[in-house]
């Protein structure tokens, strides 16, 4: 599980479902929420964005317009190649991010460490956690 | 409204601590105690029936005075309008189902003794010996002549605790339902997370003798608040590496589940672990049954 600290500094909300905005070191993340929120989702409210390692998606050299909100330029400081599987372990400014992808994924976009990559998490993949 | 006042020195066999407890139940209320073993659970309800003498103590059922230390007030058990229910069945092996049941009755009463064995569905065994019972059976008896004293308090310590899990459930499920429709005021002590979260109004969680918190199941024991609105609660089967991964078999009610997680994950749990497993409401799929 990723676990990220930010602030609720958004709220948007149409009947039943909310999107709400998460300033992490004045970079902005997004979940979506259904049914009532719950009472520690206030603005200013520090919280923990937190999201499944199998949820992020990574792209090299990435451009072009992409749907996905929560973007996190990154660095590869660790991969970890399974037979299947690969955990690519990533640095986002001050917070560490893990992904695990296909390794024929990993392998496709020849991953290394050091390399340059956007991690992708889509916003419904996203909760947010009380401190 | 029931007030349960009680101090005394308990001695297990490591150490020697007091039970300090002071608690207000509403009518009709399902409370479980919930704690490890040895921390006086079992002492709280035998002192409530009148079968430990305390220090110091104070018990009011609504506007009867059971116990008060300071005034001299102790009813005996057998004056105490309670049913009790133990994990083993001590039920009487010469009597059937029938006169283990009436047997309990403060007077004969046919129109409530066939509500019972209707309501807790033993109508169809009321004639046979409790040793040609199963346990799932057996318990459902020692259930029955509870109620039959038409208890103001019942009193239930691990009741279904040595049972399977599939029998355990469905009396779980009946119990439920004869506390709604004898208007019943429940105790129950339970190890059992997901009997705790399907059955309680609130928990009280017994630490050393004292009450270290209560509120509602989810309160208690769902410590980290999560905004995700799919949350189960569930035991640890199994933990294994699987490639890169490990995955985490979970028993959820009688369903076994596997969920994957990274290495940082398993490192805080273990198998026979309570957990919840949350999701977000986007996952999962719903697909009808037949």
């Amino acid at each position: 599980m990723n676990k990220i600290k930010g602030f609720i500094s958004k709220i948007e909300t149409s009947g039943n479902i909310s999107i709400v905005e998460i300033d992490v070191d004045h970079e902005k993340l997004f979940s979506i929420i259904i049914g009532d929120r719950e009472d520690f989702l206030k603005l200013g409210k520090e919280v923990f964005v937190i999201f499944k390692e199998t949820e992020v998606s990574i792209a090299k050299n990435f451009s072009g317009e992409i749907s996905l909100k929560n973007q996190f330029k990154c660095k590869i400081s660790d991969i970890n190649m399974g037979k299947l599987l690969t955990q690519v372990t990533l640095t986002w400014n001050n917070n560490t991010i893990k992904s695990i992808i296909t390794t024929s994924s990993a392998k496709r976009l020849d991953l290394k460490i050091e390399d340059q990559v956007t991690a992708f998490v889509k916003t419904n993949e996203i909760s947010i956690m009380e401190i | 409204m029931i007030e349960i006042k009680v101090k005394k020195e308990l001695s297990s066999v490591k150490e020697t601590f007091k039970l300090d407890v002071d608690i207000t139940i509403k009518n009709r209320e399902f409370i479980t105690i919930f704690g490890k073993s040895g921390v006086g659970k079992t002492s709280l309800l035998k002192i409530i029936a009148g079968l430990i003498q305390v220090d110091y103590g104070f018990i009011k059922i609504n506007d009867q005075i059971w116990l008060d230390t300071e005034k001299n007030i102790n009813l005996p058990p057998q004056k105490r309008k309670i049913g009790f229910v133990f994990q083993d069945f001590a039920l009487f092996p010469n009597m059937t189902v029938e006169q283990n049941i009436a047997f309990a009755m403060a007077k004969k009463d046919k129109n409530f003794l066939k509500k019972v064995l209707e309501v807790t569905e033993i109508e169809n065994i009321k004639h046979k010996k409790p040793d040609t019972l199963s346990g799932g059976q057996k318990q459902k008896v020692a259930l029955a002549r509870a109620i039959a004293r038409k208890p103001t308090l019942l009193l239930l310590d691990e009741p279904f605790s040595s049972l399977d899990l599939e029998t355990r459930q469905k009396l779980q499920e009946e119990l439920k339902k004869i506390h709604d429709e004898f208007n019943l005021t429940t105790i129950l002590v339970s190890h059992d997370f997901s009997e705790i979260f399907r059955l309680s109004d609130r928990v009280f969680l017994l630490e050393k003798g004292k009450i270290k918190k209560h509120g509602k199941p989810e309160d208690i024991f769902i410590q980290e608040k999560l905004s995700g609105k799919v949350k189960l609660t569930g035991q640890i089967l199994n933990i294994e590496k699987e490639d890169i991964m490990y995955i985490i078999t979970v028993l959820i009610g009688n369903n076994v589940i596997k969920i994957v997680a990274v290495e940082e994950e398993i490192k805080e749990l273990n198998i026979g672990d309570n957990v919840i497993i949350a999701t977000k409401g986007f996952n999962p799929f719903v697909l009808r049954t037949m």
